[in-house]
């Protein structure tokens, strides 16, 4: 080739972070590798299929803090038959089963993080805050769905609009929603308002062998163990009254469970939060605690931001485990969990909960397996503790 | 064994049924369809093949283009769209069964790795694309800590397909030098806006795709090209260029302003149709699908010489 240059360098000449509406000239994969090592006598195909199915469905459904009905409403529908649920003013549900004292409390959490709608600008555009501890800056430039009383309305996080020069992590100020429109009164017009919550679209992904990815996870998993262990429940068994709560607003202050300790909380003896294990055994985190493995069992969570388990009582969970060949890890991580609230009443609190890595990301990533044993821990220790 | 006659015959109508079917396919379908595809560039395949379905008289060249030849004669022009994408490939896979990134693809934007970081990514592994997403430090476990103010770096990126160990990666069919790219979810909003990554680009390939679809009269010979690799010096149109060339004149669509011009010699003169892109470069590029649409038949003239 003479007399001329083929074009090489037209990639360069791009500008390294564009901004939005820049005006050109002219104009799931999903692979179940089930290998042997995976599985073991007690936790075969069909219930990790089973604890997936009903994660599925559970991540597929929005509930951030505030806005938990669809959540709760799945629950409901997969309760046991015999199982009479209430709905407190705050919007808890609960099951009672059993009678007697002492009484024992499982409870995990319906809420997940996200965002809500704090204005629609005259642009059209939302301004949002964030509901819960999160970075932010990873759903910059992600799709995004508003749930309005109408049904979601799909539009975009809007990426930041500075162009700093060496560009930062973080975006300065809140995220913003387009819903591609171009006015206020386009945007009221599809149903968006003020207080609406928005997320962005998630769906549970299975990964290599029993191992999946989505979000919100923390804490439908918990929720999913709660409901697998009261389907599996024999009522007989029991030796007290225990009270199942899958509770709201989890996230922004432990809200629901404030208020069901404020009604349970006197006769409560013991308190079991159902929720996540924030495991540091990835390859970003720093492993001086919390290196709980994926895929080695429930976790026993001794002690958090909030509560110190007394050892006799791990003694007495860990023997339980043992006798039923469930692999309980013990460890320390971050965060509090809705059984805190519980101990401000004197109850013991002796929180389990399955391993996850990248918490309160769109990515967080699980093993099932552990979450199939985790519904028989809460299932046994309601038995028989 | 069946005969080699009937196997023709069952393959031709096979290919008109499936033409049939897939010239149903809107203009707006076709850009969402090639929107959900992944072609880092060197590896474009899967894109490729799409585009031998939806056009089958098609041929993929020895560059790996897909070419469509219409009409004889003079003048010979070339109209050409690229497929590919800035992505990376597996580098490095650790003992604990994570992936370690390269970079392939000249000039994306700075903060193209961060869109990546906590998000979903696909591995084009040996029996297909494989799940994964890329590590991002537990919220949790930050508290009292910071993570750097500078971007997310390829370089910090750890690939986590939920194996544990590079014989469990292995597996699954995943080695070095598979490509790694974002996972593509075309999202539609608004009355006719698609976002996905490269969406301008995909969109004005789905025009060409769509305008050929229409058969269109043209006028001498014009030399239809989905071009690979264009984010590698344009290798790709290069080689249609030297196999195909010379051409009288040339249309590129969906290529971005370039700072040089093409060899006079090779391609005539030039112009190019660029589709208005709302958050360019970014996982949500938004295209408007009306202009798509308006594009497909602006193709349709240009190649019928009006």
């Amino acid at each position: 080739m003479s007399g001329g240059r083929m074009p090489g360098s037209a990639r360069a000449a791009r500008p390294k972070w564009r901004l939005p509406r820049v005006a050109a000239a002219g104009g799931a994969a999903c692979l179940l590798l089930l290998g042997p090592a995976a599985l073991d006598a007690q936790v075969d195909a069909a219930r990790i299929e089973a604890v997936a199915t009903l994660l599925d469905e559970l991540v597929s459904t929005y509930g951030v803090s505030g806005d938990e009905s669809r959540v709760r409403a799945v629950v409901e529908r997969h309760l046991p038959e015999w199982a009479a649920p209430e709905v407190d003013e705050t919007g808890n549900l609960w099951v009672r089963v059993g009678a007697g004292a002492p009484l024992v409390v499982f409870v995990a959490h319906l809420d997940e993080v996200g965002f809500q709608v704090t204005d629609v600008l005259a642009d059209g555009t939302l301004v949002t805050r964030t509901r819960g501890g999160f970075f932010p800056w990873l759903w910059e430039a992600t799709p995004a769905l508003v749930h309005t009383e109408g049904g979601p309305v799909p539009g975009v996080f809007m990426p930041r609009d500075d162009d700093v020069d060496p560009p930062s992590r973080r975006p300065s100020g809140p995220l913003r929603v387009d819903v591609g429109t171009r006015t206020r009164e386009a945007t009221e017009a599809l149903g968006v308002r003020t207080g609406d919550f928005v997320t962005n679209p998630k769906k549970l992904v299975r990964l290599a062998g029993t191992r999946a990815t989505g979000r919100s996870f923390d804490d439908r998993a918990g929720t999913a163990a709660q409901v697998l262990a009261l389907q599996a429940l024999d009522r007989d068994r029991l030796q007290h009254e225990v009270a199942f709560v899958w509770s709201v607003s989890e996230e922004t202050g432990l809200t629901g469970a404030r208020a069901a300790a404020r009604a349970l909380g006197a006769e409560t003896v013991r308190v079991h939060a159902v929720d996540t294990f924030v495991s540091s055994a990835a390859p970003v985190d720093l492993a001086n605690f919390a290196a709980a493995p994926i895929g080695e069992g429930p976790v026993l969570r001794g002690v958090d931001n909030s509560s110190v388990t007394p050892r006799d009582a791990i003694d007495t969970l860990m023997a339980l485990a043992a006798r039923h060949d469930i692999p309980l890890q013990l460890g320390a991580t971050n965060g509090s969990t809705d059984g805190t609230p519980f101990r401000d009443y004197g109850a013991v609190h002796v929180p389990v909960g399955w391993p996850l890595r990248y918490s309160h990301s769109p990515i967080e990533l699980i093993d099932l397996v552990d979450v199939v044993r985790l519904a028989d821990l809460v299932r046994f220790m309601a038995e028989e503790w | 064994m069946r005969h080699p006659r009937q196997r023709t015959i069952h393959s031709v109508l096979l290919a008109c049924c499936a033409t049939a079917a897939l010239t149903a396919q809107s203009v707006e379908e076709l850009s969402e369809r090639l929107a959900g595809l992944t072609a880092v560039s060197g590896y474009e395949s899967e894109v490729t093949d799409a585009l031998l379905e939806i056009l089958p008289e098609a041929e993929r060249d020895r560059a790996g283009n897909v070419v469509l030849v219409l009409g004889t004669g003079a003048p010979k022009r070339m109209i050409a769209c690229p497929i590919d994408e800035w992505g990376y490939i597996v580098g490095a896979i650790t003992d604990e069964g994570y992936l370690r990134l390269r970079r392939v693809g000249n000039g994306a934007p700075v903060l193209f790795d961060q869109s990546h970081e906590g998000h979903r990514v696909s591995v084009q592994g040996r029996e297909g694309q494989i799940p994964g997403v890329v590590s991002i430090p537990s919220t949790h476990l930050m508290r009292g800590r910071t993570l750097p103010d500078r971007p997310f770096h390829v370089d910090d990126a750890f690939v986590d397909l939920g194996a544990s160990s590079r014989d469990e990666v292995r597996d699954l069919g995943v080695d070095l030098l598979d490509a790694v790219a974002i996972e593509k979810l075309p999202h539609r909003y608004g009355e006719s806006l698609l976002a996905a990554p490269f969406a301008g680009e995909r969109g004005a390939c789905a025009a060409l795709a769509y305008a050929l679809q229409q058969r269109p009269a043209v006028s001498g010979t014009v030399v239809a090209a989905f071009v690979v690799e264009s984010r590698l010096a344009d290798r790709g149109l290069a080689a249609v260029a030297l196999l195909q060339g010379p051409f009288t004149a040339t249309r590129l669509l969906g290529y971005p302003e370039a700072s040089e011009d093409f060899s006079a010699e090779l391609f005539g003169p030039t112009d190019r149709r660029e589709l208005s892109a709302m958050y360019a470069d970014l996982a949500i590029e938004t295209i408007d699908l009306d202009e798509v649409r308006a594009l497909a038949g602006e193709t349709v003239a240009w190649m019928e010489g009006r």
